[in-house]
């Protein structure tokens, strides 16, 4: 009898701390998972790649990173808590209509060459994962630089018809009939990672060409050539494997061992490689899974200009 | 009759001599930077060939040793594959290469040295340690290729 009610209270008490423990812990615990979440999702959206102008050993994500394009040069902005100068004053509603609406707080239009068009697919959880973790950022006093565009672009209520024209906003849609892997790869390649804003060409207006999509952009960012990344076995990646995807998105290094050394760089060492193996292996999967689409392959211009350059000296 | 063939000859000859430092300097850097394109594309043939040993996807262990040594003899020097002068052409080495010697001589050392730990990870034969200095070495290809190789249609 006393043994038993030794063995109660024991018990009783057992109970209670572990009941302490878990009520203690869950709020700590569920915080330290949006978190680590809101960081892999952060990684792997890569925005630090543009964010932060590391060329000129900018601080991280205080922006300032130049983006060339034929529209001009967009300057990308502060993303630190810095209630000034960065988005420190924003709240998540705030954020939330910037990455799936491209509207900042104070309602104005977003350039596109912020890539809503693929964040707006970004689930309710995610947005919320990601703003935690951007808001645990350290602050960065740093002034926005303004950008430098042609006249034509510079009105920004103007975005308004462009969005009309080119912007669906909405949830990533998963296809039930699909293998959860692909689902994954799609989501990953479309709305977070959004590949398809620098793989696939643009028309005048600067609208993606949904039929060419992924196909590269002769015109992309910065001057570059961005590479066909459908499977075509010509002019896209069709020879590669799941398995050499996997790996570049990894290492850099390409089948027949060239390592990436443009933007593509940056994007592996900031975003891709930080991804567990599953969810590299996920965007193979998705990637060779697109209709192949071959490209018309066109001269080197370097050559000609650094002939043209050396001619006369 | 004679002295026709003789007046030709030194014409020609004349202008063979004058011409002749434009025709070798326009020869001579097309082909350092072929050869460099080249020692370049075996270096990287020679590390995928020798990741694929590694990761298990074939099965040539008998020739890891000969990839490594390889990439031993042709990393062992890459700054003299980029003599001056060898900037133009069909090329898409940075400016930087030349403008900022000094850094682009130490990336290249340090190339240099994890190459060597590779080959050390390699002898050891541990599979682990072997990922981790290819992909040590791969980060230094990378790195350079960034800030000194030009993209695509620059």
């Amino acid at each position: 009898m006393h043994s038993s009610r030794v063995t109660r209270t024991a018990l009783f008490k057992l109970a209670a701390a572990f009941l302490l423990m878990v009520v203690a812990a869950t709020p700590a615990g569920a915080a330290d998972d949006v978190m680590q979440r809101g960081e892999y999702l952060f990684r792997a959206a890569g925005c630090a790649v543009c964010h932060t102008d590391a060329e000129h050993k900018g601080a991280p994500l205080a922006g300032g990173r130049a983006l060339k394009t034929r529209f001009g040069t967009f300057y990308t902005p502060n993303i630190t808590p810095d209630d000034e100068t960065g988005i420190g004053s924003w709240t998540e509603t705030d954020f939330d209509r910037a990455l799936r609406k491209g509207r900042d707080d104070e309602d104005e239009y977003l350039y596109p060459a912020f890539p809503y068009p693929s964040y707006t697919h970004l689930t309710d959880t995610d947005v919320r994962a990601i703003w935690a973790y951007l808001s645990s950022r350290k602050p960065v006093h740093q002034e926005n630089k303004p950008h430098d565009l042609k006249w034509y672009v510079s009105y920004r209520p103007l975005i308004k018809f462009w969005q009309m024209l080119y912007f669906k906003p909405g949830p990533f849609q998963p296809q039930p009939d699909k293998p959860a892997g692909w689902n994954r790869g799609a989501y990953l390649v479309t709305a977070v990672g959004h590949c398809g804003e620098c793989h696939t060409p643009r028309n005048f207006l600067g609208g993606l060409e949904e039929s060419k999509r992924f196909s590269g952009n002769p015109d992309g960012v910065d001057g570059a050539d961005v590479p066909n990344i459908t499977p075509d076995k010509k002019t896209g990646i069709g020879t590669w494997s799941e398995g050499d995807i996997t790996e570049y998105l990894d290492t850099g290094m390409t089948p027949d061992g060239d390592f990436a050394g443009d933007i593509m760089a940056d994007v592996i060492d900031d975003s891709t490689s930080h991804l567990t193996r599953d969810d590299r292996k996920a965007i193979a999967v998705y990637l060779m899974s697109l209709p192949p689409i071959e490209t018309v392959r066109h001269e080197h211009k370097h050559n000609k200009k650094k002939h043209r350059k050396e001619d006369y000296e | 009759m004679k002295q026709v063939t003789m007046r030709r000859l030194f014409a020609v000859g004349f202008v063979l001599v004058m011409l002749a430092p434009i025709m070798l300097r326009a020869a001579e850097p097309q082909d350092i930077i072929k050869y460099r394109q080249n020692v370049m594309k075996a270096n990287g043939a020679h590390l995928a060939a020798a990741a694929a040993i590694i990761q298990g996807k074939v099965d040539f262990k008998n020739q890891l040793d000969a990839h490594v040594r390889a990439l031993q003899t042709f990393t062992s020097d890459i700054p003299a594959l980029f003599p001056k002068g060898s900037d133009f052409g069909d090329t898409r080495a940075k400016d930087a290469v030349w403008d900022k010697r000094a850094e682009f001589d130490k990336r290249a050392k340090n190339l240099k040295e994890k190459v060597a730990a590779f080959a050390r990870a390699v002898k050891g034969g541990k599979r682990e340690a072997m990922l981790a200095a290819f992909k040590d070495v791969g980060e230094d290809c990378k790195a350079c290729h960034k800030d000194f190789r030009k993209k695509e249609e620059e």
